[in-house]
C-alpha cells in the first residue's frame, strides 16, 4: 500500500522530503493518507459543516484548534488562566516572590488584550511611564502591523486615526499589547530573536519534541533603544520578512546563527552554568505554554502539529515566550537554511509515523530514539505515567554507570534528569521507599525538579 | 667542562634576560609591587632575602617573573634558546634559494599593490579628512555602516596565487630526474617528522588519553565528578588561578572546556590585558582615526568578502573591522620579522628621492592582507566580548602561529614544510589515495592547501576549530594541521576515489561541519603506521 499525500504548499523541502519515500501525490478531494495542509483547509476539514470524517489511516498537520495556542490574544488568555489554576492548587511552581511576580512561571511579558483590558493596561502603564509597549494584531503574521509606543499620547492618537473609531466596546480587530523587552541580549551589538521548532504528536498525553538545529535571527542594523529610533523597524523587527527587505540584508547567511553557535558564545563568554540555566528555562516555558493549553486543545489522533517557538533573550539571559507559530515558513533562504528544512521536515515524518511509513491513529505515538533524529524528547506523559507505575521508578542505574557513593541519584523521567540526594529509605513489604531531595540549589535544577514530580502530582489529584 | 659551558650560558642568558625585563613595559608596575612588599612587614630586614623571595611566592609576584621568562624564551629562540620543537633555529632564513624565492614574491606583492594604488590614483596612506575623522569616530563600533566604495579594490593575492609561487620554487642543489620532483614538494628537501615523531610529541592524543574534544560526557577519571566536563572545568579553574603559563599551555593538550578557553589562551601567551594594553589599544584606534591606509581598504573588503558572508561569523563584523584596521597600525606586530625569511615591504615618503632614509614600512605593522587574512581573526570573535581582549589575543596567535603560513620559508612549522609533511603523511599511510590522485593527475596538495593556509578557519564549525586551535596552543606546534588534513582524506577515502575531477573531490570535501575534529585526531594517531 502506497501512502497517498496531499499538500497545499508546492514546497520542494516537503515535496522531496514524501517522494524519497515513495509516497504518490494526490489532490485534496481524494483518498489521502498525509495531508500537509494549510490552516484554511484544516478549518473547513474540521468544521462541523463539512460533515467531513477523518479514516484511521489518515494524518494532518494541524490540530483543529490550534489557535488556542497560536493567536497572540488567546496564548495569553490560556497562560494566565493556567497560572491562576497551578496557584488554586498550591502547585509550588505557582509560587511567587516578594513583589508578586511569579518565579518559575513569568515567561512572557505583561501583555493585555485590546480593546477589552484597555483599562488594566493603563493601570499597569502608570506604574512605570517611561516604559515601551509594543503593538501586534492578533490575527496577522510576518510583522505585518506592528508598532511601538512609548507614551500613552501615541495609542491615544493611533486610536484617533486608524479607520475603525477604536471604542473598547465596539472595535472588532482585537490587538495585544506587550511590555517591549528594551533590554535584549546583543551580539555584535545586534539584537536577535530565536526560532525553535517543536512538533507535538498528542495533547492529552502531552507529547513534545524541541528540534535541535535552531536558529537566531538578526536585525541588520545595531540596535538602539534610543526613541528615535522606534520607528525604524529593521532594527525592533526581527522577522525574517522585514529584513528581507532592509538594504543591508545578506542572502548569503540570511541573518540567521545557528542556536549551537549561540551556545558556544554564550558559554565561552558568559560562563557554563548561566548558559545551562538559559537552556533549561527555554525547555521548560515551551513545555509550560503547551500545557496551559492542552486542557482546551482538541486532542484529535489525526493530528500533529510543528510549531515556530519565537523567543526573545535578553541581557539578564531570561528568555522571554513572544509568539507561537503553527505555519512556520518552509521558505529557505540559504543553503544552509534549505538543508535544515529538509531535516526539519524528514524528522517530522519519522516520528509522526508509525515504523511502517503508513499514517494509522491506533499507532501508540511513541516514536523509536532513532526516529527522532535531530529532535529531543522535551515531554512524553505517556512514557512519564508508565516510569512512574514501574517498579524502577528512580533509575538505579545512575548511580552504577558513574560509580558513586548510592546516597546521590540521579533520576530519569523520560528525557529529564535531577540529581537527587537521598535522606533516607525505608522498606514497606517488598518496596524500597526512597526520600529524596534536589541536590542543588540553583534555580534551574529547581525546575526541573519541580516539573519532574509535577506529573506526579497531576497524576495523584 | 661541559658543565661549565653550560652553567656559564645559563647565566648569560639570565643575565641577558634581566637586562630585557629592564626595558620591558610590565617592568615598572613590577618593580613597584616589589618595593611595596619589601616596605611591608612580609619582608625583614635579618632575613632578607628568603623573606623576600617566600613573599614574592604569596603575592603571586613569583609567577609573573616566571610567565615573563617563559614568554621571552619563547619568542627568543636564538642559539640561547630553542623553540619548543627543539630544533635550533637562525633568526632569519637561512637557506638562501628559499630566501630567493621569499625576496622576490615580496617584490611583486609591493609592486602589485603600488600599481593598484596608481590605477586607482590613490596613496599608500594620508591622513584623514575632518568630516572623514569624525564619521569613523562616530561609527567606530559600528563600521559596517560607513560608507565607502570599495568596488574597484580588488585582494593583493590569495592562496592559491601563493600556493603557484610555492609550487615554482626549485632547490639548486635537487637535480630532478625526467621532470620528477615537479609535481609535488619533494624537490625540496626539508626535513618534517615521520609519523612515529608526531606520536611522541602528540603523546596525550596519541596515546588514547580521554580528550574532552571527543566526549565532554564520558565518566571522569575521578568519581567526584559527575563527567569528564566537569572534572575538566574544576582543574580549569585551578590552572587559571595558578597564573603559570606553562602549566595553563600543558593543560590545554586534553582539551579545553569552552567557558574558561579565553582565560588559558591569555595566560599561555601571555596577553592578557593590563593598564599599558589599554593605552596601547587606544593609541592604535587614534591611529586608525588620523589617518588613512590604502590597506584599510583591503582588509574592509576582506572581511566584506568572507567573515561577512559567513553564516558562522557575520555578526561579528563590526568587531572584526576594529580589530584589522588597529592590527595593521600595530608595530609591535615588526617583531615577527626577527624570527622569519620575510622583510616588511617598504614605501616612500611623498615628493623625497628613493634613499634608506625615505623609507618606511608600510604597513606599519609590515604585514599586507591577502584574501581570507581575516579569518585568522574570526574564531576569536567566539571568545571575547571585548575587542580589547579579542585584539591581543588574537595578536598574539598571530605572532606565534599564523604569520608562519604565508611566508616561504624553511622553518618546520613554515606553510612549506607543512605541505611538505602532508605530502609525506599522504603518500606514506594512504598509498591507496596518493595513487588515484597521481592516477587523475591532480595533485593532492592542491586540494588541501586552503585548509592549511587558514588554520582550517571558515572550513570548521566554530567549535571544532577552536578545539583544533586548542591542540595547536597546547603543543606549540601547526604540524597538527597536515595530521588533520590527511585524516579528513582518509574518512572520506571511499567517496574521493569514487571521483576523478577536482571540483568533484572538492564538492566530497565542501562540508566538514560533521566531523569530530579531535576524535579524528586521536584515530589517525593511534592507528599504527602501514
Amino acid at each position: 500500500m502506497r501512502v497517498a499525500f496531499c499538500t497545499d504548499l508546492e514546497k520542494s523541502v516537503l515535496v522531496s522530503n514524501f517522494e524519497k519515500r515513495g509516497w504518490i501525490q494526490v489532490g485534496p478531494d481524494e483518498d489521502w493518507n498525509f495531508y500537509w495542509a494549510g490552516t484554511i483547509t484544516c478549518r473547513n476539514i474540521f468544521s462541523v459543516d463539512s460533515g467531513y470524517r477523518m479514516n484511521d489511516f489518515q494524518a494532518i498537520n494541524h490540530f483543529p484548534n490550534h489557535y488556542e495556542l497560536t493567536r497572540k490574544d488567546l496564548l495569553i488568555k490560556n497562560i494566565k488562566r493556567y497560572r491562576k489554576e497551578l496557584e488554586r492548587e498550591g502547585s509550588p511552581l505557582a509560587e511567587r516572590s516578594e513583589t508578586g511576580r511569579y518565579l518559575h512561571l513569568d515567561f512572557v511579558p505583561i501583555t493585555f488584550i485590546l480593546p477589552a483590558d484597555y483599562n488594566m493596561f493603563v493601570e499597569e502603564y502608570r506604574k512605570s511611564p517611561l516604559s515601551t509597549w509594543i503593538m501586534k494584531p492578533c490575527g496577522k503574521s510576518q510583522g505585518a502591523g506592528i508598532f511601538l509606543i512609548n507614551r500613552l499620547s501615541k495609542l491615544k492618537k493611533w486610536s484617533r486615526e486608524s479607520k475603525t473609531p477604536f471604542n473598547p466596546a465596539i472595535a472588532k480587530e482585537s490587538y495585544v499589547i506587550s511590555r517591549y523587552i528594551d533590554n535584549p541580549l546583543l551580539i555584535g551589538g545586534k539584537k536577535f530573536d530565536l526560532r525553535l521548532y517543536v512538533l507535538v504528536t498528542s495533547f492529552r498525553p502531552l507529547k513534545a519534541y524541541l528540534f535541535k538545529l535552531g536558529f537566531c535571527r538578526f536585525c541588520t542594523v545595531k540596535y538602539d533603544a534610543a526613541v528615535q529610533e522606534l520607528d525604524n523597524m529593521f532594527a525592533h523587527l526581527t522577522n525574517v520578512s522585514v529584513q528581507r527587505h532592509g538594504g543591508e540584508y545578506n542572502s548569503m547567511h540570511g541573518g540567521k546563527l545557528s542556536v549551537q553557535n549561540l551556545r558556544l558564545y554564550l558559554e565561552s563568554t558568559r560562563g557554563k552554568s548561566v548558559t545551562e540555566r538559559l537552556f533549561a528555562n527555554i525547555s521548560w516555558l515551551i513545555v509550560h505554554s503547551l500545557r496551559a493549553v492542552a486542557s482546551v486543545m482538541a486532542s484529535d489522533r489525526h493530528c500533529f502539529e510543528c510549531y515556530g517557538y519565537d523567543i526573545i533573550i535578553d541581557s539578564k539571559l531570561k528568555p522571554w515566550l513572544i509568539e507561537v507559530n503553527a505555519s512556520p515558513s518552509l521558505t529557505s533562504t540559504t543553503v544552509s537554511d534549505r538543508i535544515l528544512k529538509y531535516k526539519l521536515i524528514s524528522n517530522i515524518l519519522s516520528i509522526v509515523l508509525p515504523p511502517d511509513g503508513m499514517p494509522d491513529v491506533r499507532w501508540n505515538k511513541t516514536p523509536s530514539a532513532e526516529a527522532l533524529g535531530n529532535f529531543e524528547l522535551l515531554l512524553d506523559e505517556d512514557l512519564a505515567a508508565q516510569d512512574d507505575a514501574g517498579p524502577s521508578s528512580s533509575s538505579s542505574h545512575g548511580s552504577a554507570r558513574y560509580g558513586r557513593p548510592s546516597n546521590r541519584q540521579i533520576i530519569r523521567k523520560s528525557g529529564w534528569q535531577v540529581a537527587v540526594r537521598v535522606v533516607s529509605t525505608r522498606k514497606r513489604g517488598n518496596l524500597v521507599l526512597r526520600c529524596v531531595t534536589p541536590e542543588a540549589t540553583r534555580t534551574s535544577d529547581v525546575s526541573r525538579y519541580c516539573s519532574s514530580f509535577f506529573v506526579l502530582w497531576q497524576r495523584k489529584s | 667542562m661541559m658543565d661549565d659551558l653550560k652553567d656559564k650560558s645559563i647565566h648569560l642568558t639570565a643575565q641577558m634576560i634581566s637586562e630585557e625585563i629592564r626595558q620591558m613595559p610590565m617592568y615598572r608596575g613590577f618593580y613597584n609591587e616589589v618595593q611595596k612588599l619589601v616596605s611591608s612587614s612580609c619582608v625583614s630586614n635579618s632575613n632578607f632575602r628568603p623573606s623576600l623571595l617566600n613573599a614574592m611566592r604569596q603575592t603571586g609576584l613569583e609567577v609573573e617573573l616566571r610567565n615573563t621568562v617563559f614568554h621571552w624564551l619563547r619568542a627568543h629562540p636564538g642559539p640561547q634558546g630553542r623553540a619548543s620543537s627543539g630544533a635550533v633555529i637562525g633568526s632569519k632564513e637561512p637557506i638562501l634559494f628559499l630566501k630567493k624565492a621569499q625576496a622576490q614574491w615580496e617584490k611583486r606583492i609591493q609592486k602589485s599593490l603600488t600599481s593598484m594604488c596608481t590605477e586607482l590614483n590613490q596613496v599608500l596612506s594620508k591622513c584623514r579628512a575632518g568630516s572623514d575623522k569624525d564619521e569613523m569616530t562616530e561609527k567606530w563600533t559600528e563600521l559596517s555602516t560607513y560608507d565607502i566604495d570599495l568596488s574597484q579594490y580588488r585582494p593583493v593575492y590569495a592562496p592559491k596565487d601563493f600556493l603557484d609561487v610555492l609550487l615554482w620554487i626549485r632547490s639548486p642543489n635537487h637535480r630532478s630526474l625526467d621532470g620528477e620532483g615537479s609535481w609535488d614538494f619533494s624537490q625540496i628537501p626539508l626535513k618534517v617528522k615521520t609519523l612515529s615523531e608526531l606520536k611522541s610529541l602528540f603523546q596525550e592524543i596519541a596515546r588514547g588519553e580521554p580528550l574532552l574534544g571527543v566526549n565532554p560526557n564520558m565518566p571522569a577519571q575521578n568519581n567526584l565528578y559527575q563527567n569528564l566536563e566537569a572534572e575538566r572545568i574544576a582543574l580549569g579553574e585551578k590552572v587559571i588561578a595558578g597564573n603559570h603559563a606553562p602549566v595553563a599551555q600543558e593543560f590545554l593538550k586534553r582539551g579545553c572546556p569552552k567557558c574558561l578557553r579565553g582565560k588559558i589562551w591569555a595566560q599561555v601567551l601571555g596577553s592578557q590585558v593590563k593598564e599599558e594594553h589599554v593605552e596601547h589599544f587606544e593609541e592604535l584606534k587614534l591611529f586608525v582615526l588620523q589617518y588613512d591606509m590604502i590597506v584599510d581598504k583591503l582588509l574592509i573588503k576582506d572581511v566584506q568578502l568572507t567573515a561577512s558572508n559567513d553564516d558562522q561569523y557575520f555578526v561579528f563584523e563590526d568587531v572584526l573591522y576594529q580589530i584589522m584596521l588597529c592590527f595593521s597600525r600595530d608595530t609591535e606586530v615588526l617583531k615577527i620579522f626577527n624570527n622569519s625569511s620575510s622583510t616588511p615591504v617598504t614605501g616612500l615618503l611623498k615628493g623625497k628621492n628613493p634613499s634608506f632614509e625615505n623609507s618606511i614600512v608600510f604597513p606599519p605593522s609590515g604585514v599586507i592582507p591577502f584574501h581570507g587574512f581575516s579569518m585568522y581573526a574570526t574564531p576569536f570573535c567566539y571568545m571575547y566580548d571585548e575587542p580589547i581582549n579579542l585584539y591581543f589575543t588574537f595578536r598574539a596567535f598571530y605572532m606565534r602561529y599564523w604569520f608562519r603560513l604565508h611566508e616561504v620559508s624553511s622553518h618546520e612549522q613554515g606553510i612549506l614544510s607543512l605541505c611538505l609533511l602532508f605530502e609525506r603523511l599522504l603518500q606514506r599511510h594512504e598509498p591507496t589515495l596518493w595513487t588515484h590522485f597521481k592516477q587523475i593527475n591532480i595533485q593532492p596538495v592542491k586540494v588541501v592547501f586552503k585548509w592549511l593556509m587558514r588554520g582550517f578557519s571558515g572550513h570548521l564549525p566554530p567549535d571544532q576549530l577552536l578545539d583544533l586551535w586548542d591542540v595547536v596552543l597546547g603543543y606549540d606546534s601547526l604540524e597538527i594541521f597536515p595530521i588533520l588534513a590527511v585524516a579528513i582524506l582518509s574518512f572520506r577515502k571511499e567517496n574521493i576515489l569514487d571521483v576523478d575531477t577536482l571540483q568533484n573531490i572538492e564538492a566530497v570535501l565542501a562540508d566538514l561541519s560533521s566531523l569530530s575534529v579531535v576524535a579524528l585526531l586521536q584515530l589517525s594517531l593511534m592507528k599504527d603506521s602501514i
